[in-house]
This record gives C-alpha cells, sequence and structure tokens, in this order.
C-alpha cells in the first residue's frame, strides 16, 4: 500500500531491494545494502532508465491521466516519445517540391484533345470541317473501310463531347454552335456507314437465297463454292475460244493497273494509329 | 438491322474529364453512358485508345429536381450522369486551362457580360423581396433623350416622316358627318 502509493521511481527501488532479499536470504543483510543497484530484472526498472522521456515544451504531468489530450482525430501523436526507435522517421515532401510528372507523348489519352496543348477547339477551328460522307461514296468501301471509319467517327465525337465539358466548365466562351455542327456532320457520317452496311446485309442474303437453287454454286463448304458450266455445245466452243483469249488478256491488262490505282481504297497497312483523323 | 447493332461498332459518347486541382495524375475521369459499367469502360479505353486501367471506380450523380419553361412548368427530375474514375498504369498530366486572353477566339468578353446579365436579370426577377418601386427605377438615358426629342416634335409640329403620298388615295367620305 505504501509502495503503490510512492513515486514510481521509488516504487521500483522498493521492488529491487525486496528481490534481492528473497532471492538471497542467506547472505548477510549488511552486503545487501552496500551492494550497487544493478538490473537483474527482465523490465528495466533501474531510476535512471525510469526516466521519462521529454520532448520539449511538455508539461508535468500531475494528475497522472496518461493518455489527457491525446487524440486520433486531432492527429496529436503520443504524449510520451515512444522509445522503441531513435531513428528519424521520413518527413512529406510538399506536393509543390515534387518532379513534375511526364506524360508520355504517345499516350491514348491525348486522343481526347485535337492537340497536345489544347483541350477544346476554337469555334473558328471547330467550323472547319466538310460534309459527311454519303451512303453512295460508302458503297464502294470495303468492310474494313467502314469500320476504321465508325471509329475515327467515334473518337471525334468523345473529341467534341469532351471539348464542350471542358468549354462549359471552364467558362471559357462561346462555341456550342460550331461544335454541334461538327458533331451533325460526324453523325450523319455513322448513320450512313449503317445504311450502307444494312443494303449490304439484305444483298447477302438475296444472294444466298439466289445460290441455293443455282447448280454452279455449292453451299456445303466441301470443295471449291462456284463451279462454272460450260453452256456451249462442242462445234461452237472451238471457234469461241480465240475470241476469249484475246478478251481475257486485255481485260487482264487493264485490271492490274486499276487495282493499284483505285483511289476510293484506303490502304488497309497502315496501323489503326497511323490512320488520318477525320 | 441485325448486322448493324453489333459489338464492334459501339455508339458510345465518353467525355474525358479535367481533373480536380489535387487529384492524382494517375486517376482519369471519365463521364460515360448509364448502362456502362467498368468492365465496358477498361476494355473501350484497352481497345479504342490503347490506355491500359488497373481499376475502375463508378458513380452517379443524381440531378436535382428541376422545373419545365424556367420558374413555371411541371417539376421533373432531369437525367441521371454517370462518372467513372479509371486508375491509369501510365500516368496522364493534363494540359493548363487557356489564359485569360487565350481565351479571345472563344469571345470570352462578351461571354462573360451576356452572363452577368443573365444571372442579374434572373436575381432580379426572383428575389420577391426587393421589387422596386416605379420611382426608385433608374431612368436610362436613351429614354430621357427620346422623350425630349418627342416633346420638341410635338411643340414646333415640323414632324414627318418623309414620306409623300402618291395622290391616287383621296379621302371619298370626306363630308360624310360622322
Amino acid at each position: 500500500m505504501a509502495i503503490s502509493a510512492m513515486r514510481p521511481s521509488m516504487g521500483a527501488l522498493g521492488r529491487i531491494s525486496s528481490a534481492y532479499n528473497s532471492s538471497s536470504s542467506s547472505l548477510p543483510t549488511t552486503t545487501a545494502i552496500l551492494r550497487p543497484l544493478t538490473q537483474t530484472a527482465t523490465l528495466s526498472t533501474t531510476a535512471s532508465l525510469l526516466k521519462r522521456h521529454k520532448y520539449p515544451g511538455a508539461r508535468d504531468n500531475k494528475d497522472h491521466s496518461k493518455h489527457r489530450g491525446e487524440s486520433a482525430v486531432r492527429r496529436t501523436g503520443t504524449r510520451w516519445r515512444l522509445s522503441m526507435s531513435d531513428e528519424p522517421l521520413p518527413r512529406p515532401v510538399p506536393r509543390d517540391q515534387l518532379p513534375a510528372i511526364e506524360t508520355d507523348p504517345d499516350h491514348g489519352l491525348w486522343d481526347f484533345f485535337p492537340n497536345r496543348t489544347t483541350v477544346a477547339n476554337t469555334p473558328e477551328e471547330d467550323a472547319k470541317h466538310g460534309r459527311s460522307w454519303s451512303v453512295e461514296e460508302l458503297r464502294h468501301k470495303s468492310w474494313d473501310d467502314l469500320h476504321r471509319l465508325w471509329w475515327v467517327c467515334v473518337k471525334e465525337r468523345n473529341r467534341i463531347a469532351t471539348a464542350n465539358w471542358e468549354r462549359n466548365k471552364s467558362k471559357l466562351g462561346f462555341g456550342e454552335a460550331e461544335a454541334l455542327g461538327r458533331d451533325r456532320e460526324v453523325r450523319a457520317t455513322m448513320r450512313a456507314i449503317k445504311h450502307t452496311l444494312t443494303e449490304r446485309f439484305y444483298t447477302w442474303e438475296d444472294a444466298v437465297k439466289l445460290a441455293e437453287n443455282d447448280p454452279e454454286v455449292d453451299l456445303t463448304g466441301n470443295g471449291p463454292a462456284f463451279v462454272p458450266r460450260d453452256y456451249l455445245e462442242e462445234g461452237e466452243t472451238a471457234a469461241v475460244e480465240g475470241e476469249q483469249q484475246i478478251a481475257e488478256t486485255a481485260q487482264n491488262a487493264e485490271a492490274a493497273p486499276a487495282a493499284a490505282l483505285d483511289p476510293v481504297t484506303i490502304s488497309s497497312s497502315k496501323p489503326q494509329a497511323e490512320a488520318p483523323r477525320l | 438491322m441485325l448486322i448493324v447493332v453489333s459489338a464492334c461498332r459501339p455508339n458510345h459518347v465518353i467525355a474525358f474529364i479535367r481533373p480536380k486541382p489535387r487529384q492524382p495524375p494517375n486517376l482519369a475521369t471519365f463521364v460515360v453512358p448509364l448502362q456502362f459499367n467498368k468492365l465496358d469502360l477498361r476494355d473501350y479505353l484497352f481497345h479504342a485508345y490503347n490506355v491500359e486501367v488497373t481499376s475502375v471506380r463508378s458513380f452517379i450523380n443524381q440531378p436535382t429536381p428541376r422545373r419545365k419553361y424556367g420558374n413555371t412548368g411541371k417539376w421533373f427530375r432531369p437525367r441521371s450522369q454517370k462518372m467513372m474514375i479509371a486508375e491509369l498504369v501510365k500516368p496522364f498530366v493534363w494540359p493548363e486551362p487557356p489564359a485569360e486572353k487565350d481565351r479571345e477566339p472563344f469571345d470570352h468578353a462578351t461571354f462573360t457580360k451576356m452572363e452577368k446579365m443573365r444571372e442579374d436579370q434572373i436575381k432580379k426577377e426572383t428575389d420577391p423581396a426587393n421589387i422596386p418601386l416605379r420611382t426608385q427605377i433608374k431612368i436610362p438615358p436613351s429614354r430621357r433623350t427620346l422623350k425630349e426629342q418627342a416633346e420638341e416634335f410635338m411643340e414646333s409640329g415640323e414632324w414627318s416622316n418623309g414620306k409623300i403620298g402618291d395622290g391616287k388615295w383621296t379621302e371619298v367620305e370626306k363630308d360624310v358627318p360622322v
């Protein structure tokens, strides 16, 4: 009772002396008192080590409330410096002193902007657009071309939507009407693509119906799909053969450069990233 | 329409949104269609834009109810708007917004002036505690000069609209007592 009422350092002194008394009772009491006070217990209870760490400006804790004033909400930290490590902890670097983050010049998200410096085109730039693709023009295009053009349109619409948002939120000024005009042309192109593909689908359906009744066409998938039959009689064949050969050579000579120089076909060897923007 | 509504040709519009001031550069915000889910955005960004994404967060902004025709019509709630925040593998820093002087092509001066006028007008109309008396309304100078000119003409009687009749039309019933 008396020990517990004392200061902690004094209480420890009492505990140490009692420990000596119980462990070495055979020794005379005088030697026990004269022996220096060194640590024997596993827990350090020496008076010098018992001294609490104090940070500068710490007040005396008279009321024995160890956690008074500590708050996780106010981020006060512990009142007493923890004695586990004296290593200095790393301090967070202020945001403005951090090195600038480099954006990859080939980052895919640049495609949401007209160029690398501006987010929204000026109304003058937005108004510089041509007409949409017509259905007649798209009928001559291949499936791949149409597919690629569709994705160009999708990206352009995303670009316009991004610019619209930026113009409204950052209060840049006018330009909504010009952006809408551009968007209208893009949507007309997309509608034309759908029109073309639908037409092509109906044509294919009709062709399948015809092919089912056509003896020259084999739809089973085994062997050649188209085997032309010779309708000419034996006598006529020999007479016509010479003419056919001449016609074929002429056709081949014409077809080769026409295929190479066909202006309406976009070369499909170009990768999608390099494809021209609308 | 079987072939045209296919998964390889989506018709969605996605807007890339400027990040908030302290948003880290590995987060990219998008406004997406309401039917979009996180996997849709991930695949869309990867296949259309070649952008890799580690995770996607999504939320929906529900607007407050509004009235049609400004202040008088039926109450309705505008359509909600879905936003998604993608965590990017490669960070992306937005270009700075244009400075005041660079907004000249957008006619920024007129735009702000018009916006201020509109706001003032709305404030004036909707504030019930601030209805000025007739005597408190300031008469614009143009109206005052117009009134002076009109009074001057009335006194002198010299005013005409500068048009001379061709004489074809004559008052027939001039002598008829009314």
